[in-house]
C-alpha cells in the first residue's frame, strides 16, 4: 500500500487510497473493504475481477457514494479529478457551502469520502461526472415512465432546463447507442424492450451527461453472448469518441480480456494483483490470479481434461482471515509467513506497473522459502 | 469416457429418441379469453441421445431450449412429436402419450438439475430430508439404509454426511448445486437434463462443479442433456451439439465439427460473439443486428434470414428443413451432421478461433502454470460456518 500512495500520476481521474468499508450488522462487522487502493487512468478501461462477495460492487458503490445501509466507509480517500483542470474541480466545492474544506484534496481534487452523500456537491458529481450502469437492467430502469422521459430527467437536472431540447438530446443519445428507430423507442416503456435494448437504454441514460467516468457493475452478465458483443462494441466506440474513462466489473475473463487495458484482481475486500491486461494473462504473478485464470473453460484447450479449481471456497464474511487472506486456499502456501504476516504489495520489475500482495515476492516470503522446510506447513 | 462414448453411440440403440416435438402456449386474448394464436416455444425438434454421452442444447435466451428439457421429461405437456425414452424393463417408452402407470415408472430413470440453486431448495427442509425424498417418495429405502444412502450420496458429490442436519441456507451457491446434483443421482438414474447448472456460479466454482458432473457420469454411467448458453462450458463437457434458434434445431453435429466446422450461419454468429480470453486476440466481432424474432409470431421462410448476413430471396420464401449432410472427408462413420440451411454445403464459415497454442514454456505462455498444482479433485469444496 505504502510503496504507491504517495506517487499519483497526473492523468488519474480517481485514485482511491486505503478504502475501507464496513457493514455493522446484527451477525457481526462485515469488513467489505479491507484497504484497498488503485487509480483509474484518464481514458482507459480498468477492469475489477474477482468472484462474488470479493468487494466489487461495494467499490463502486463507495465511488458514487450509494453504498447501502449499513455500510460506511470508515477509512481511506477517493481523489476525483474532474477533466479540464483542477480549477473545474474547485468549482464544484465553491457552489456548495456545506461541503468541508479539507474536501479539496493538495492535488486539486475533491475527496469524495469527505462530502455527504446527499450534498449537493456530491449530487453535481453523481450522474454527470460519474455514471454508473448496473447489472439487471429490468431492476434499474423505473416500469411506469417511458424510456424517453427517464433519459430527459437526468439531462433536465444537470445540463438544461428547457424540456424540448432535453427531449431531442434524449432521442440523440439513444441513437448513439444504436437503437433503431430512437423516436420511438423514447416513447416506449422498459417492458416492451428486450434485455439487450434495455441495457442500451441503460447506457444511454448514464452517457446523457457526457461523464468523466461509467462505472459499469457486470453490465452484460445477464445477457447473451450474441447481445453481449454488441454492448461491448457500443462500449469500446463510444471510449474512443468521447475519451471517458470506463470502470469495469466483471467476473468474466473474456470480456477483460477484450475490452480492459488494465485489471485489478480482488479478494476478499482487497486488491491482490494490479497490471495492465496484457501482463495479467501473460504474466499472472499472484497465485489466485493464476487459479483464477486456469479455472476457465477455453475453447481447444481443455480436451476433457478436467478444469483446475481452487480448492475450498471464499470464508464466511464474518470471520477474518489472517495474515494474507488467500493463505488458506493457496497452492503455494509458504506456512506461518502466509498465515500470520499481512503481504505489503509488491511491485513488480517490468515496463508497466505490476503489483501485487503474495509473500512469493516479499522479503519475509523469501527468508522463509529459504528456511529449512521444517517450518513450513 | 470420450473415447468409449464416441465410437460406440452409432451401433447402441439411444437411449432417447425425440421426434418433431412441440410445445405451443396458447395466447389468450379478448373478453371470451378465446385462444387468439401460439407462442411455439418448441416447433419440431428432434434429437436422439445415446446411452452415455452428453448432448449439449445451445441457443439465445428464448429460443426455447429449457420448455425443450422440461417437455422431454414431460414436465410440460407436449402438444405433438414423440419422445421414445428406452427404460431398462419396460423397453421403449413414448413419454409423450405415457398413462401415469408407466410414468410413474419412467419418472425415477430421468432427472433435472436446476439453474438456480437458490431457488430450486425448500428453505424449509434440511439438506438430509431434502436429499432423502425422492427415495422416500419412490418408497425405496427407510429407516437405517436411508440413512447411508444420504450420507453416501453426500459424499459422492464432495460435502460431508455431517451436513444433512443443516438447512440450504448455510450453504454457498456451488455447495447448493451439489445438493441438487445429490437429489438428481439419490434414484440412480439413467438420464439427467441439466439446465443451465452452472449459469448462476463463479467461475472458479463453476469448473468445480463441472468436474463433478464429468466425473459422476464416469462412475455412474450417467447421460447428459445438458443445456447452456456458455459455448466454452459446452465445449469442454458436450460430445455433441445441438443449436437451437425460435423453437427449432438449426444445427447437430459432434462437438468438434460444429466449433470448427460450423455449417449454419447462426452458429458462426454465436461462436464469433464468444469473447475470447486472450487480450493478443482481440477480435472486432460483427455483432448480429437486431434481435431474436418472437416465437409468437416468427418470420416467414429460414427464421434467420431477418439476420442472416448471406441471406438470398430463397430464404425468405422456403424454410430449410433439418437435413443431413454427407459426411466432408468420408472418414467420419456414423456420427450424423444435421443443419437447416439452404446454403449449408456452399457456405464457407469460420469456426470457433482457437487461442495460440500452450507449446514450450516461458512467461509468454498464457496461464503459465507455476508452483504446485491444485489436484484436479473436485471434492475439496471447504465448510461454510
Amino acid at each position: 500500500m505504502t510503496t504507491h500512495s504517495s506517487a499519483r500520476d497526473d492523468d488519474t481521474i480517481v485514485s482511491v487510497r486505503d478504502l475501507q468499508v464496513e457493514f455493522r450488522t446484527t451477525l457481526g462487522v462485515v469488513r467489505a473493504l479491507n484497504g484497498v487502493s488503485f487509480d483509474i487512468p484518464r481514458g482507459k478501461v480498468v477492469g475489477i475481477v474477482g468472484e462474488s462477495g470479493c468487494g466489487k460492487s461495494v467499490t463502486a458503490r463507495a465511488i458514487m457514494q450509494i453504498i447501502e445501509h449499513p455500510g460506511r466507509i470508515t477509512n481511506g480517500s477517493i481523489e476525483f479529478h474532474r477533466q479540464g483542470g483542477d480549477v473545474a474541480t474547485s468549482q464544484l466545492l465553491t457552489d456548495d457551502e456545506s461541503a468541508p474544506a479539507d474536501a479539496l484534496t493538495a492535488s486539486g481534487g475533491i475527496d469524495i469520502t469527505r462530502l455527504d452523500p446527499r450534498s449537493a456537491a456530491m449530487r453535481a458529481i453523481r450522474g454527470a461526472e460519474i455514471a454508473m450502469i448496473f447489472q439487471e437492467p429490468m431492476t434499474s430502469l423505473n416500469p411506469v415512465y417511458t424510456v424517453g422521459s427517464q433519459i430527459e430527467e437526468a439531462i433536465l437536472l444537470h445540463q438544461t432546463p428547457d424540456k424540448e431540447k432535453a427531449r431531442q438530446q434524449a432521442v440523440d443519445m439513444l441513437r448513439q447507442v444504436g437503437m433503431p428507430n430512437p423516436e420511438r423507442i423514447a416513447r416506449s416503456y422498459p417492458h416492451e424492450l428486450s434485455g439487450g435494448m434495455r441495457q442500451r437504454a441503460m447506457i444511454a441514460m448514464a452517457m446523457s451527461c457526457h461523464p468523466a467516468l461509467l462505472i459499469a457493475d457486470e453490465p452484460t452478465t445477464a445477457l447473451d453472448v450474441t447481445t453481449e458483443a454488441q454492448i461491448l462494441s457500443l462500449m469500446r466506440k463510444l471510449k474512443a469518441e468521447i475519451g471517458m474513462s470506463i470502470m469495469f466489473i466483471t467476473h468474466s475473463m473474456g470480456v477483460v480480456a477484450q475490452l480492459c487495458d488494465e485489471v485489478i484482481v480482488m479478494y476478499l475486500g482487497q486488491v491482490v494483483e494490479r497490471a495492465s491486461v496484457d501482463e495479467i494473462f501473460y504474466n499472472p504473478k499472484h497465485p489466485y490470479t493464476r487459479s483464477l485464470l486456469r479455472s476457465i473453460p477455453r475453447i481447444g484447450m481443455t480436451e476433457h481434461a478436467p478444469l483446475e479449481v481452487i480448492k475450498g471456497s471464499i470464508p464466511d464474511p464474518y470471520t477474518r482471515v489472517t495474515g494474507c487472506s488467500f493463505h488458506p486456499r493457496c497452492p503455494d502456501y509458504l506456512g506461518d509467513v502466509c498465515r500470520d504476516v499481512i503481504p505489503a504489495e509488491a511491485l513488480l520489475a517490468g515496463p508497466t506497473r505490476h503489483g501485487a500482495k503474495c509473500h512469493l515476492y516479499t522479503d519475509e516470503g523469501r527468508a522463509a522459502l529459504a528456511a529449512p522446510a521444517a517450518t513450513r506447513g | 469416457m470420450t473415447e468409449t462414448v464416441t465410437a460406440e453411440p452409432a451401433q447402441a440403440e439411444p437411449l432417447l429418441e425425440v421426434r418433431d416435438l412441440r410445445k405451443w402456449f396458447p395466447i389468450k386474448g379478448g373478453m371470451l379469453r378465446r385462444t387468439t394464436g401460439h407462442v411455439k416455444a418448441v416447433d419440431g425438434v428432434s434429437l436422439t441421445v445415446a446411452k452415455g454421452e452428453t448432448l449439449a442444447v445451445v441457443g439465445e435466451s428464448g429460443c426455447g431450449k429449457s420448455t425443450t428439457g422440461r417437455t422431454i421429461l414431460r414436465l410440460e405437456e407436449p402438444t405433438g412429436g414423440t419422445v421414445v425414452f428406452r427404460h431398462p424393463e419396460l423397453g421403449p417408452v413414448d413419454l409423450a402419450t405415457a398413462d401415469r402407470r408407466t410414468m410413474r415408472q419412467v419418472r425415477p430413470r430421468m432427472q433435472i438439475i436446476f439453474q438456480d440453486p437458490f431457488a430450486s431448495l425448500d428453505s424449509r427442509m434440511t439438506v438430509g430430508r431434502l436429499i432423502a425424498e425422492p427415495l422416500v417418495i419412490n418408497g425405496v429405502l427407510k429407516g437405517q439404509p436411508l440413512r447411508d444412502r444420504v450420507a453416501e450420496l453426500l459424499t459422492m458429490v464432495g460435502l460431508r454426511p455431517e451436513h444433512a442436519s443443516r438447512y440450504p441456507h448455510a450453504f454457498s451457491g456451488g455447495q447448493r448445486q451439489r445438493i441438487g446434483i445429490a437429489r438428481a443421482i439419490a434414484l440412480d438414474p439413467d438420464l439427467i437434463i441439466c439446465d443451465e447448472p452452472v449459469s448462476a456460479l463463479d467461475v472458479s466454482v463453476q469448473a468445480q462443479v463441472i468436474n463433478l458432473l464429468e466425473d459422476l457420469q464416469e462412475r455412474l454411467g450417467l447421460t447428459y442433456v445438458f443445456i447452456s448458453h456458455d459455448l466454452s462450458v459446452v465445449e469442454h463437457i458436450a460430445d455433441r451439439v445441438a443449436v437451437m434458434y425460435v423453437g427449432r434445431v438449426v444445427e447437430i453435429g459432434t462437438t468438434k465439427e460444429l466449433f470448427y466446422r460450423p455449417k449454419h450461419p447462426y452458429t458462426e454468429a454465436l461462436l464469433s460473439a464468444l469473447p475470447q480470453p486472450d487480450p493478443r486476440n482481440r477480435t472486432e466481432v460483427v455483432p448480429l443486428t437486431g434481435d431474436v424474432p418472437s416465437p409468437a409470431n416468427p418470420p416467414s421462410g429460414c427464421y434467420f434470414h431477418t439476420r442472416c448476413p448471406y441471406a438470398q430471396p430463397v430464404c425468405s420464401e422456403e424454410t430449410p428443413p433439418l437435413r443431413t449432410l454427407p459426411a466432408e472427408d468420408g472418414s467420419s462413420t456414423g456420427t450424423v451432421r444435421q443443419a437447416a440451411c439452404h446454403f449449408a454445403e456452399e457456405l464457407d464459415l469460420k469456426g470457433a478461433v482457437v487461442p495460440s497454442p500452450v507449446v514450450g514454456g516461458g512467461t509468454d505462455e498464457p496461464f503459465a502454470p507455476v508452483g504446485p498444482r491444485p489436484g484436479s479433485a473436485a471434492r475439496t469444496d471447504g465448510v461454510a460456518s
